[in-house]
């Protein structure tokens, strides 16, 4: 487990790259965080991040965005979790959770919870699971690149993360 | 006049929570053919089965699913389930003799408590047929002799069981097993009444079938059981409505229904759940779909001290759909603990959960959901959207999706907001000469107007007056 702490003020970018068990809390007044994670898996690999944003201070932001492609028979897990505490009005939370299954023996689970206990705030999250749509396939391929190639070049583009 | 509106509009008090619930007055339970007494042992189960002359296979299943029952803990998440005394609940009162067919033949204090809620006149005006449930079990049953003639069935369970024991051995439990959790274990071991409905092949119901149920005795336990068959290309709506009195103690309702719905029909199940709130709801409803069939749940859920409900469905067959739209208002002192779980068994299902929740003065809502996508069903699609509104900030708001995904031709979408009414909707609607308190409201039946959309008219206008009721005295 490693925790971040973000202190009054204080603005950090927070960049996952490896797989486990991570806790952001804001803990002063002002504190903004960005963490975002991509993930990729194989073969039978199976790996799992679970993240807890914690609001523990008023006028605090988090965006966190969770990306990943599960290829083969892998499994990809990712818990994502914002709680904001009593008397943290004025807080701002997203926590978006995406993945692309490539090949049909792979699995995901994505499980973003919210607890919230202030009533002035702005809070989403947004998690899908799906396939390249075959649509975006036939546009690049419509266009001159094979099947392959065209993949490569959506999958670039969707583990991209723009914070 | 200000040129600006205050950007604080409000600050809620401790009058958000009315006193006065229209439904909280009782009768005496003197006049009872029965009363079981207090606590639940397996002499009870014996005495139960025996009155109701069942079969005893039935009896087996209740005894079976009291073990079941007595092993398992209280589940460890969602509400607290602690203050609740088994020993001190009644778990059987019986009310009168047998089911009527005309209201003059239904003992007056009851015939009164349903003239109140008004039963018997939307009866007339647009119900196919009519059960009410009076704690343990239904005094009244009614249904117009059009569907009658179609070969509908509509009766109490304890009817069904009597009259056509082949149908509901085949799919009694077949859906929630007696050991699917503790309280549906519970109600398989002391079920009585709900509801027995068969819709034959091809046949439309097209007005809806309504069961009323009435908690009228104290620390008591109301455990209705309800199989719904509808057959090849059938529809039905059913509906049901709760309502509780104003005791101290608390009393217990915990339900389970199952739904089979086959080859290409479709069945509805709206609840509009308004107990007092000193009653635990705990429920359990699921329904199995066939090949292109539909299930749609649609749950109001009110009152109640906790409620813990999660309409599922199982979609089994290729191309069938699920669809629940739930609405949760909690306010102080409440917890609702509601969702709905989707599981994809086929390919080609889809489903779609809407839960849309409102906290005030401390209550608190959770959405807890889960989709569950087989490794069979390619090209399944399901879309999960909770909206969560907080009026105060004493209030509180959970989400806890899960999105299990075995297989990649689909497509699986969740999205969840939370948020409070906004100062700007209220400047907007203010500064075109709204008072603030008719602004809340409007703002309040607009963020669930998509789901109140969905109930019969009739449901739909006592909804909106619900709501408007419950935020009456919410400024400060």
């Amino acid at each position: 487990m490693i925790t971040y702490t973000i202190k009054k003020n204080q603005s950090k970018k927070i960049e996952l790259t490896k797989p486990g068990q991570y806790t952001v809390e804001l803990v002063g007044e002002g504190a903004e965080a960005l963490v975002s994670g991509v993930f990729q898996t194989k073969d039978k690999e199976t790996i799992a991040t679970e993240i807890l944003i914690h609001h523990k201070s008023p006028h605090t932001s988090a965006k966190t965005t969770l990306k990943g492609v599960a290829r083969d028979q892998s499994y990809l897990r990712f818990k994502g979790k914002i709680i904001i505490d009593e008397h943290c009005g004025d807080t701002r939370s997203f926590l978006t959770e995406r993945v692309l299954l490539l090949s049909p023996q792979a699995k995901a689970e994505a499980v973003p919870d919210l607890e919230i206990k202030t009533s002035d705030v702005s809070c989403s999250h947004a998690a899908s699971v799906s396939n390249i749509p075959e649509e975006h396939i036939f546009y690049l391929q419509a266009r001159g690149l094979d099947r392959r190639k065209a993949e490569e070049i959506i999958v670039e583009g969707f583990l991209t993360v723009s914070n | 006049m200000a040129r600006f509106a205050a950007k604080k509009t409000s600050k809620p008090g401790d009058s958000l929570i009315r006193d006065d619930y229209e439904h909280g007055y009782s009768f005496d339970t003197d006049s009872y053919e029965f009363k079981s007494g207090k606590g639940l042992t397996e002499k009870i189960i014996h005495q139960l089965s025996r009155m109701k002359n069942e079969p005893k296979w039935m009896l087996e299943t209740r005894l079976r699913a009291f073990g079941e029952f007595q092993a398992r803990p209280n589940p460890m998440w969602g509400g607290d389930l602690s203050p609740i005394k088994f020993d001190d609940i009644s778990y059987y009162l019986k009310p009168t003799e047998k089911v009527v067919k005309s209201w003059a033949d239904v003992p007056k204090d009851v015939k009164e408590t349903f003239d109140r809620i008004g039963v018997p006149k939307a009866e007339r005006k647009f119900l196919a047929g009519v059960k009410a449930q009076y704690d343990s079990e239904v005094v009244y049953g009614s249904l117009k002799s059009t569907w009658v003639k179609d070969g509908v069935i509509f009766l109490s369970m304890d009817e069904g069981l009597a009259k056509y024991p082949d149908l509901v051995k085949e799919y009694f439990g077949s859906v929630i097993p007696l050991n699917d959790n503790k309280y549906a274990a519970l109600n398989t071991a002391v079920w009585s009444g709900g509801s027995f409905v068969y819709v034959p092949k091809n046949v439309h119901v097209k007005m809806p079938l309504q069961t009323y149920f009435r908690i009228n005795a104290e620390a008591f336990g109301q455990f209705e059981r309800t199989l719904i068959i509808v057959d090849e290309g059938a529809s039905v709506h059913y509906i049901e409505g709760c309502t509780a009195p104003q005791f101290n103690s608390t009393s217990l309702h915990s339900a389970v229904v199952e739904i089979i719905v086959k080859k290409g029909a479709r069945c509805q199940y709206t609840t509009v759940q308004n107990w007092y709130k000193n009653i635990y709801n705990l429920v359990t409803k699921r329904a199995h779909v066939s090949e292109e069939g539909q299930m749609v749940w649609t749950d109001f859920n009110m009152g109640s001290k906790v409620t813990m409900k999660y309409p599922s469905f199982i979609l089994a067959g290729k191309g069938a759909k699920g669809e629940t739209l739930s609405m949760a208002l909690a306010g102080e002192g409440q917890h609702q603990d509601t969702g709905s779980k989707a599981t994809h068994l086929a390919p080609y299902t889809s489903s779609t959960i809407i839960a849309k929740s409102i906290s005030k003065g401390g209550g608190r809502t959770s959405y807890r959901g889960k989709v569950f996508i087989s490794p069979n069903a390619h090209h399944s699609k399901n879309t999960v959207v909770c909206d969560a509104l907080l009026l105060d900030d004493k209030s509180r708001s959970d989400t806890y999706p899960v999105d299990q995904v075995y297989n990649n031709q689909v497509e699986i979408q969740h999205e969840a907001t939370v948020s409070k009414i906004g100062d700007d909707q209220l400047f907007y609607l203010m500064t075109r000469g709204m008072s603030e308190e008719n602004s809340r409201k409007m703002i309040v039946n607009g963020f669930i107007a998509d789901l109140v959309k969905k109930l019969p008219l009739e449901y739909a206008v006592e909804m909106n007056r619900l709501i408007d009721f419950e935020m009456e005295g919410s400024i400060g």
